[in-house]
């Protein structure tokens, strides 16, 4: 019973399943459906139908019936059903449906349990629970093996005859060897019901024919189940399923040719079959799936990172490069310290508002005072008609018997981000004196930028004094003068790059294990761990990263891949600023333990709490998810519009009756095989041009807001999003006048247009995780725009949402919510562009609003009636 | 009846003026193009030139100005093991004024060759060849597209641009290759043959086309030599070749002086010593590789790359050009320093099917493979190089994407052929689905 495995072929493997017999396809569908059930956790399905020996009773009786059906998971239940489905069909196929239904019902599932049973609690006095269909296949396997040793009674191994009844044998101890957690016995006992009925001696436990035939006649079975294969083969054939009953074998003369009738779906796939090997490709079904697919890829991926806080998905941090060992030394910031910090503040205090070079003067003494060498370097920008100057100042500690080959840096900015005074900061950095410079925003950039040489050398002064490679920055934002309660730390660097996870866990570990201090992340000053504060802190992450701007004077560092974090105490409590300099101090201590750069943990990863967090692995599939919508759209528009004019629309305009239409389908199936694989000649001028035309637009306001002056940014942004509301319309009459696109065009363009957007999203995604679902999610609905001619108020509907989700509105709309100028933002941003090297706003104006904007244009088209036309040119 | 036969003529030259114009048209439009990105984006050739897709090691602009400098300061160019590039460039180079100083020489040069190579382009599209061959007339053959779109299609491929800009000096390679097929579709043997040698000589692999080319010159042969058999032919042209092959290296040792450069031009791509990552399959394979099996793999993988010049050349001996086409995106999916400048060739070539396109089944798929490749290639580079966050993993991973594109796009395109002519054999299955076995 070795049948040579014929060539995989689509067309024959659908066939096969779609000839199953109605037992085999119930018993397959209820293993499905028991698998299903089993994935919630209230009802333990493995536990209610397993075969426990020791809980076989009367009441329980039901076990040694529901155990094959019930599977321990899905590679369990997938693979027993790809086993048992060839297995049951034939043995369905010869003895007919009501026999196999009595038999697996009972007989056949209850004597091997109840053998089992008894050979387990009564022999071996052990109690191994078992489920699973394998008992049925070993049973079928033994039956048909004894009726291949009938026929075929030995083959030979080298010299040897092996009895073919063995091979069952054989492979019961091939799966208990191979398969962990198989019950050898349970597979014996099986086998032991396989051989007996297959040698005849349990034949009486079938239910005697004529009744079986007297049921099957009365209810007249074979007319109403479909598949259904009856008792006496010897009347109907080995299927049961070439029907006379329901069928009606029509012959309509259409074309010249013969059309079948419309029960021939299953002949019609026959022929197919052996025409072609792509059937699925054929399957008008299949044509309708994709924008549901579509859709349901766009709810999954927001599902997804819906799930993503429980506790499920997300794991707790942990620290990878176990070289770093945090709070595992002694600090020395102590003590007499407090005093010199004391004499810096009140040194700081007094030079609060004095010029940058003044109090670089006064910084310059101090650090020269602790034996420290000192640097200055000046830097200049300009951005958006205005120029940001200042000067850095910074100094070197040379480790007493190291290389100067690495090196961590200590930043503190004259000034936070808020342009408040760093009063305390620059007070700690002074006493912890390795590293300070001026300004939060321009400052850092230009200072690392000079440090690895790639700085624009007039504007910005190269370094007299350089250290080594920076291994790691840390910055300290502590602008107020009381004691305060924990630490916010901020990590997001520019474009969504992140500093290794580890740097975080470091500076977590020290705070709360070593200080006792609280950690908070994305300004959430209480979490309380539950759902709602977990998804809260990653969306606020997640809206960070996807803005893609400096988060602090540390972001700078990041795409230098150095990791940098900064510090910034809140809130009132009883820490004071010993206790941050303890912390800053165990964390460069870790940092120093270091052997090679942060490498081990992660680089891509959401975290929703300063100790738990979900990695790249588990959150892309999301941003992916969203972004493969867009790219199914694209591939089924453009198989959609190589398919030729579909003749069922043809007829229906034609006046035609729908019956007429599956016919007509039939026929051209089997008669004209040309109609059906003919692909239409694409048109794709058009709408490349049209496509490529908005991508190239998109650089026009990336210029514009790029490069204005600051103070016209308001305005000229008013007046875009103007222009923009009434732009695609002209666009779109415009092609419609002089182009005249067909509806085969429209698709072609969207096509186009949403196979880019989709492209450009999911290598975003690798980049920067946040900014492509964000942008995926409101560029959503594009994948469901197109033309809707003769229905205007749809139209002005879907207009109106659009417009919503226009890149102008959802700026302004940002803008509003956050109380924030849409000046402010737009110089804010160009700042970023020009300093940062930050590329939020390329996303923004050359992936989605071209795609916007053909999403607005395929709204206002009107593609011209090609079917129309024809009948025209007919008359 | 003279007075008809002027006017006709005068319709002619009126025609060809406007054609003239077209062309001039597209030419002009795609030397602004670039003039355009090289001078408002003064940043921008230095970057294309620094990317891996587009400078291999035996292509890079930046690796000739370093040869350059040496060889003008009368030292060996190939010391140091920087310069891997035919010896010839080197004199060509130093006539023009620096790059570095005065820019716009080299940048016209490119340019230029760009625009050569597109005229060769359309004197084969032109010649009609892809349609109907000596010995083969395919029934599709009016569905083409003109000479002057495959031109524009060459020359604002975004390949063929970053190409021109990032100045590799595999444009010149290009040029002769598309200059040698130009002249063996209209007959001109031994120009053709001069051309396949400077091919040759600056990048070594055009050698291997040389049986479908000279097969190509065979069937388009001038009437006076239509008596001469095809292996005296064949004997002749190889005779040619390697005279001009010979002349050349003659000349490269005169100017370098020695013969060392043999072994770091064509050894260099011969044993691979340089494995900077580029976009073909050879260079993660071979960092992977123990040494003791080097030797091995690197005669495998030559004689995969060499051996479908024979199997193609003789399974589609009526349509050379098609085995020119096919081996071109063949070498560039599987040379051992390909760059998106094969691809531009390869896809150019293939724009002259157009008639074949509708057998084609997978073209949608091909070429969003090779999109989505370009685009997360640099990305995953950048991941890579620069941000650290990612491996050279992830770079091999896109580059074996890019090559499955790629080889989808070959297949598929033989594919096609293969079924044009079946379709002449046995008229009865047209339109019927088949199944490769």
């Amino acid at each position: 019973m070795a049948p040579s495995l014929p060539q995989f072929s689509a067309a024959r493997m659908r066939s096969y399943i779609f000839r199953l017999p109605l037992f085999t396809r119930s018993i397959v569908a209820v293993i499905i459906l028991l698998w299903v059930i089993s994935i919630q956790s209230v009802w333990n399905v493995q536990q209610w139908g397993a075969l426990i020996p020791d809980q076989i009773g009367l009441s329980s009786m039901y076990r040694t019936n529901t155990f094959p059906l019930v599977h321990v998971g899905f590679f369990h239940a997938f693979l027993n059903i790809l086993a048992l489905t060839p297995l049951l069909e034939r043995f369905e196929a010869e003895y007919g449906t009501l026999t196999t239904l009595a038999l697996f019902l009972g007989p056949l599932s209850t004597i091997p349990a109840l053998l089992y049973t008894f050979v387990e609690r009564g022999i071996l006095h052990m109690n191994t629970t078992v489920l699973g269909a394998s008992i049925w296949v070993f049973t079928l396997l033994a039956m048909e093996a004894v009726k291949t040793y009938k026929t075929n009674p030995y083959f030979s191994l080298g010299t040897t005859q092996v009895p073919t009844w063995t091979t069952p044998l054989v492979m019961v101890l091939f799966v208990s060897f191979l398969v962990p957690n198989t019950s050898f016995l349970g597979h014996m006992c099986g086998l032991a019901f396989g051989y007996g009925w297959g040698l005849g001696y349990l034949k009486f436990l079938a239910p005697p024919e004529w009744i079986l035939r007297w049921i099957e006649g009365k209810l007249n079975l074979l007319g109403r189940l479909p598949h259904y294969v009856s008792v006496d083969q010897k009347t109907y054939g080995r299927f049961g399923v070439l029907p006379t009953a329901n069928v009606s074998s029509v012959s309509l003369p259409t074309d010249g040719s013969i059309g079948m009738g419309l029960g021939l779906d299953i002949g019609i796939w026959d022929v197919n079959a052996h025409a072609s090997g792509s059937l699925l490709r054929r399957d008008p079904r299949l044509l309708k799936l994709p924008p549901y697919l579509s859709f349901l890829c766009i709810v999954i991926g927001v599902a997804w990172l819906l799930v993503l806080p429980l506790d499920n998905y997300s794991r707790k941090t942990y620290i990878s490069e176990n070289a770093l060992l945090p709070g595992q030394v002694h600090t020395y910031f102590a003590g007499s310290d407090q005093n010199i910090f004391g004499g810096y503040k009140r040194e700081v205090d007094a030079l609060g508002e004095k010029s940058n070079v003044e109090v670089n003067d006064k910084l310059e003494e101090f650090f020269r005072a602790s034996g420290l060498k000192v640097a200055r370097q000046k830097y200049e920008y300009k951005s958006a008609g205005e120029t940001y100057s200042g000067e850095n100042i910074y100094a070197i500690l040379h480790a007493p018997r190291g290389d100067a080959t690495e090196a961590i840096v200590l930043v503190g900015a004259w000034r936070n981000v808020d342009g408040v005074l760093n009063r305390n900061g620059v007070a700690l950095v002074l006493t912890l004196a390795r590293y300070f410079k001026t300004d939060s925003r321009a400052g850092p950039q230009a200072w690392v930028d000079a440090y690895h040489d790639t700085h624009q050398s007039p504007a910005i002064e190269s370094l007299p004094l350089k250290s080594g490679a920076l291994q790691g920055a840390v910055v300290i934002d502590y602008p107020f003068d009381h004691r305060f309660e924990s630490l916010h730390i901020v990590y997001d660097g520019i474009n969504g790059q992140l500093p290794n996870l580890d740097l975080l866990n470091t500076v977590v570990a020290i705070a709360s294990g070593q200080m006792g201090i609280g950690t908070s992340l994305q300004q959430m000053w209480q979490h309380t761990d539950s759902y709602k504060d977990r998804l809260q802190t990653m969306l606020r992450g997640m809206l960070n990263q996807g803005l893609g701007h400096a988060s602090g004077p540390h972001s700078s560092f990041i795409p230098y891949h150095v990791d940098a974090i900064t510090l910034q105490p809140y809130g009132e409590g009883w820490q004071d600023e010993m206790a941050m300099g303890r912390v800053i101090e165990s964390t460069f201590r870790s940092l120093n333990n270091l052997l090679e750069h942060l490498h081990q943990s992660f680089f891509f990863y959401l975290l929703m709490q300063a100790n738990r967090f979900v990695s790249i692995g588990t959150y892309l599939p999301s941003a992916m998810l969203v972004a493969v919508n867009f790219t199914i759209m694209a591939i089924f528009l453009w198989v959609k519009s190589g398919s030729p004019l579909d003749p069922s629309t043809k007829l229906a305009s034609a006046g035609g009756k729908p019956s007429l239409t599956i016919i007509k389908k039939g026929d051209a199936a089997a008669i004209a095989p040309k109609e059906i694989l003919g692909v239409r000649e694409r048109q794709l001028f058009m709408p490349l041009a049209v496509v490529a035309g908005s991508q190239f637009l998109g650089v026009l306001p990336l210029y514009l807001f790029n490069h204005t002056p600051g103070n016209f940014l308001s305005s000229i942004f008013s007046i875009f999003a103007i222009l923009n509301s009434v732009f695609p319309f002209i666009v779109s009459s415009a092609i419609v006048r002089y182009f005249r696109p067909t509806n085969q065009q429209y698709q072609l363009i969207k096509a186009f247009s949403l196979l880019l957007l989709g492209m450009f999203l999911s290598s975003l995604a690798t980049l920067n995780f946040s900014l492509a679902f964000l942008v995926g999610l409101l560029a959503a609905p594009l994948t469901y725009m197109q033309p809707f001619p003769g229905r205007p108020i749809s139209t002005a509907f879907l207009v109106l949402v659009l417009s919503l989700l226009a890149p102008t509105t959802v700026l302004f709309a940002g803008t509003y919510y956050w109380k924030l100028g849409v000046g402010e933002v737009l110089k804010e941003a160009a700042f970023g562009w020009d300093v940062w090297g930050m590329n939020t706003q390329v996303v923004v104006w050359c992936v989605w609003w071209p795609a916007w904007l053909v999403g607005m244009i395929l709204l206002f088209g009107k593609p011209r009636d090609e079917c129309k036309e024809e009948s025209k040119v007919v008359n | 009846m003279v007075l008809l036969v002027e006017l006709h003529s005068f319709a002619h030259t009126k025609i060809k003026m406007s054609l003239d114009r077209r062309k001039v048209t597209i030419f002009g439009a795609a030397a602004a193009v670039r003039l355009l990105l090289f001078t408002a984006f003064p940043g921008l050739p230095d970057l294309l030139t620094a990317r891996v897709e587009i400078s291999t090691p035996v292509t890079s602009f930046k690796r000739l100005q370093e040869g350059l400098f040496l060889y003008n300061h009368n030292v060996s160019p190939y010391d140091g093991g920087v310069y891997h590039q035919a010896p010839i460039l080197l004199p060509l180079f130093s006539l023009l004024p620096s790059s570095a100083t005065y820019p716009a020489f080299t940048y016209l040069l490119y340019i230029l060759v760009d625009l050569l190579s597109a005229n060769a382009l359309m004197k084969i599209a032109e010649s009609g060849e892809a349609g109907s061959s000596k010995l083969y007339t395919s029934p599709r053959k009016d569905k083409k597209w003109t000479s002057h779109a495959i031109a524009a299609a060459f020359l604002f491929n975004p390949f063929t641009i970053a190409t021109c800009i990032g100045r590799p000096t595999s444009v010149f390679t290009t040029c002769a290759i598309l200059h040698a097929i130009s002249k063996a579709v209209v007959g001109s043997s031994f120009t053709s043959m001069f051309a396949i040698s400077i091919a040759s000589y600056l990048s070594m692999y055009p050698i291997l086309l040389f049986p479908p080319l000279v097969l190509l010159c065979f069937d388009r042969r001038r009437r006076k030599s239509q008596n001469e058999t095809i292996y005296s032919f064949v004997i002749g042209n190889v005779i040619a070749v390697a005279g001009f092959l010979y002349s050349l290296l003659q000349m490269s040792s005169i100017i370098t002086g020695s013969w060392e450069f043999l072994e770091s031009t064509y050894g260099v791509q011969l044993l691979l010593p340089d494995l900077t990552p580029n976009v073909g399959l050879w260079w993660y394979f071979f960092i992977e590789m123990f040494d003791s099996f080097r030797n091995f793999f690197l005669g495998v993988f030559w004689i995969h790359l060499s051996s479908y010049v024979g199997g193609l050349t003789i399974r589609l001996r009526p349509q050379p050009l098609f085995v020119l086409t096919i081996l071109l995106g063949i070498f560039a999916i599987f040379k051992p320093y390909p760059s998106i400048s094969d691809t531009s060739l390869f896809l150019a070539m293939l724009l002259l099917y157009r008639h074949v396109f509708p057998l084609m089944r997978y073209t949608f798929l091909a070429l969003s493979t090779i999109l989505y490749a370009t685009l997360l290639g640099p990305a995953f580079y950048y991941l890579w190089i620069y941000a650290g966050s990612g491996n050279a993993n992830f770079f091999y991973a896109i580059t074996l994407v890019w090559s499955l594109g790629l080889s989808i796009l070959v297949a598929d395109a033989l594919f096609a052929v293969l079924r044009d002519e079946w379709e002449v054999e046995r008229p009865e299955m047209r339109g019927k689905e088949i199944r490769q076995i």
